[in-house]
């Protein structure tokens, strides 16, 4: 057999898995691959979107990512929602799954209302909030009625702060907590009868079997709130857009204003790959140290 | 932890809590009284139902607020957020809302549920055979593939946007929907390939060769023999895909753009909301209309919605 023929055969023997799977390549690597080498480009640049315009500027928008008071403040507020965000999330989450991981209809009435938040827009829901706590809103209207002075839910930034990390903790616990139950059934029940015949109490079986049995569940839902948090930007920009005074910017709404208001696309870039570092290496790092309690999941 | 069986668990619990039958009902108090031999104590049950009272009340009163809103003059949503008196009970600004000049819901609903319906039929047509070639494919770069793909899940998408923009102006797709379908798709590849994969490597390679020993070739082998046994895992994609396109706000906003006129419905409640936002007649109606859809998918999906994200999250 020729070299030619050889090829041929094994171009034809090829030819269905390229053709199956270089679709699925090519769009990946246009809008994944390339976007991602073009922001780390980007970052260096003072690119303000228009035209072919670029200077070259080094490193410089990554010193200003971090001694430029305003993304530092960003980038604390969105430090602080992710850890508290998370923290809360899984808590509620957790705590909530045990009390209505049971069947029966009100266990699963409870599960549904806890949770449809989840699937409604994260800026519908900035929206809503807003509405019930603004200064003219539902809820200060009702401590009007009451005798007391209004609450600045959104015009003081330390309430508007918490109060965004309310809104992201009212509609993501939910699904948190699904996860937790999806984890609760997963234990054989064996277990508990066991613990039973030996006189453990409720307290002790949650202590000793229920939670590290949980333990990989509670990996993901660390990473995913975690992970997710650090790129909240919907919820923000319909509840207090950003306000007041840029307290409740996070660093993706810094991003996005600075990139398409502002025209700092460079600066945004800088800012984006920053940002994917943290997430990726938050995630692994919670995924690795999290290794050891899973394992005893495993024996 | 044994993540398929957890979810058929959950998955299955549904529908007999719902068809409870008198059966049931009847032996229901003898289960009680067995597991109350691990002691619940009266005070510890109250404590429960009053936690769990608080926040249901906490989760559901912004929605009946919403709701009754949609139906009352500003006047009334001011001095009596709470309360629902027929006597102010209107339907005027539930129809300034859908007839709305800012925000034509209607057409948001059509172009949102296209958005959604391309995304699914693109992701799929492009995730599964790519899935199956990874799946059945014994050489390193089929495991590198799978892994290059995966990485993807830990790329906000938000962190890609700017550079995304530049790319699809590039390409003459800034402001169209090829455009916005095509990186949309693109953000689905991670979790689909990752999940098709998953399931795949389950389904018997007895399959892919029969169908050989018959004659078909690797394509036609995939599309008609193995695709119709992913029905389960396809299920759980469009689920995911059809509550994050339409939930999506950034992407739509910024590539398609308020100059293209296409709103999704996202991006036209910020058009119709985002500066009129003390304006209660235009807020809760506005609103509610955005609201509703995803509400009836949730209801009507709710099994397969909460097994889906149990699905993708625990296999992701």
């Amino acid at each position: 057999m020729t070299d030619t023929s050889r090829a041929l055969i094994t171009w034809k023997r090829r030819l269905p898995g390229l053709l199956m799977t270089g679709p699925a390549v090519l769009v990946f690597v246009a809008m994944f691959v390339v976007p991602m080498i073009l922001a780390f480009v980007l970052s260096l640049t003072d690119w303000n979107g228009y035209g072919l315009d670029f200077g070259f500027v080094g490193f410089e928008n990554y010193f200003d990512a971090f001694s430029s008071p305003r993304a530092l403040d960003a980038a604390i507020f969105t430090a602080v929602l992710a850890v508290v965000g998370t923290v809360l999330c899984n808590a509620l989450g957790l705590g909530l799954a045990a009390l209505i991981s049971g069947s029966g209809a009100i266990n699963s009435v409870a599960r549904t209302v806890f949770f449809y938040p989840y699937i409604i827009s994260a800026l519908v829901i900035g929206f809503l909030w807003s509405a019930l706590l603004a200064p003219q809103g539902v809820v200060n209207n009702l401590v009007a009625q009451v005798g007391m002075d209004p609450i600045p839910f959104l015009t003081d930034p330390t309430f508007a702060k918490c109060a965004v990390i309310f809104t992201v903790v009212w509609s993501h616990f939910g699904f948190n907590m699904i996860l937790y139950i999806a984890g609760l059934k997963s234990v054989p029940a064996e277990y508990y009868e066991a613990a039973t015949v030996d006189g453990a109490g409720r307290a002790a079986q949650f202590r000793n079997i229920t939670f590290p049995m949980l333990a990989p569940v509670v990996t993901v839902n660390l990473v995913l709130s975690l992970v997710g948090f650090l790129k909240v930007y919907d919820v923000v920009l319909s509840l207090t857009a950003g306000g007041p005074a840029a307290s409740t910017q996070t660093i993706v709404f810094q991003i996005l204003s600075e990139s398409f208001i502002n025209g700092k696309l460079g600066f945004g870039a800088a800012q984006s790959v920053i940002l994917l570092v943290v997430t990726a290496v938050l995630g692994l790092a919670v995924t690795l140290s999290r290794r050891g309690a899973e394992k005893k999941v495993a024996e | 932890m044994t993540t398929t069986e957890s979810i058929t668990t959950t998955l299955e619990e549904g529908p007999d809590e719902v068809t409870l039958n008198t059966a049931a009902i009847r032996a229901r108090p003898l289960r009680k009284r067995r597991r109350s031999k691990i002691r619940t104590p009266l005070a510890g049950r109250i404590a429960k139902w009053l936690v769990l009272a608080v926040v249901a009340v906490v989760m559901l009163v912004p929605l009946y607020v919403m709701i009754i809103s949609a139906f009352k003059p500003q006047a009334d949503i001011l001095q009596n957020p709470l309360g629902f008196s027929p006597d102010s009970f209107t339907l005027e600004y539930l129809m300034n809302a859908v007839t709305s000049e800012k925000f034509n819901v209607i057409g948001a609903y059509g172009i949102t549920l296209l958005f959604v319906l391309l995304v699914n039929v693109f992701c799929i047509l492009l995730s599964a055979p790519a899935a199956y070639v990874i799946a059945r494919g014994r050489r390193k770069w089929h495991m590198a593939l799978l892994l290059v793909f995966v990485s993807g899940l830990f790329i906000p998408g938000q962190v890609t946007l700017i550079p995304v923009v530049f790319v699809l102006r590039m390409l003459g797709l800034i402001g169209t929907i090829p455009g916005f379908v095509l990186f949309e798709t693109a953000l689905t590849l991670p979790i689909t390939i990752f999940l098709f994969t998953a399931y795949l490597r389950s389904v018997p390679r007895d399959i892919d060769e029969a169908a050989a020993l018959d004659g078909a070739g690797k394509i036609r082998a995939f599309w008609s023999c193995i695709f119709p046994i992913m029905k389960p895992v396809v299920a759980t994609i469009v689920v995911l895909n059809s509550i994050s396109v339409w939930n999506d706000f950034v992407n739509p906003q910024v590539i398609l753009g308020p100059s293209s006129g296409i709103y999704t419905v996202t991006t036209g409640v910020y058009a119709a909301v985002g500066q009129y936002a003390t304006d209660y007649t235009t807020v809760f109606p506005t609103l509610l209309l955005a609201v509703t859809p995803a509400i009836i998918f949730f209801i009507v999906m709710q099994r397969y919605i909460i097994g889906g994200l149990v699905a993708g999250a625990t296999k992701g």
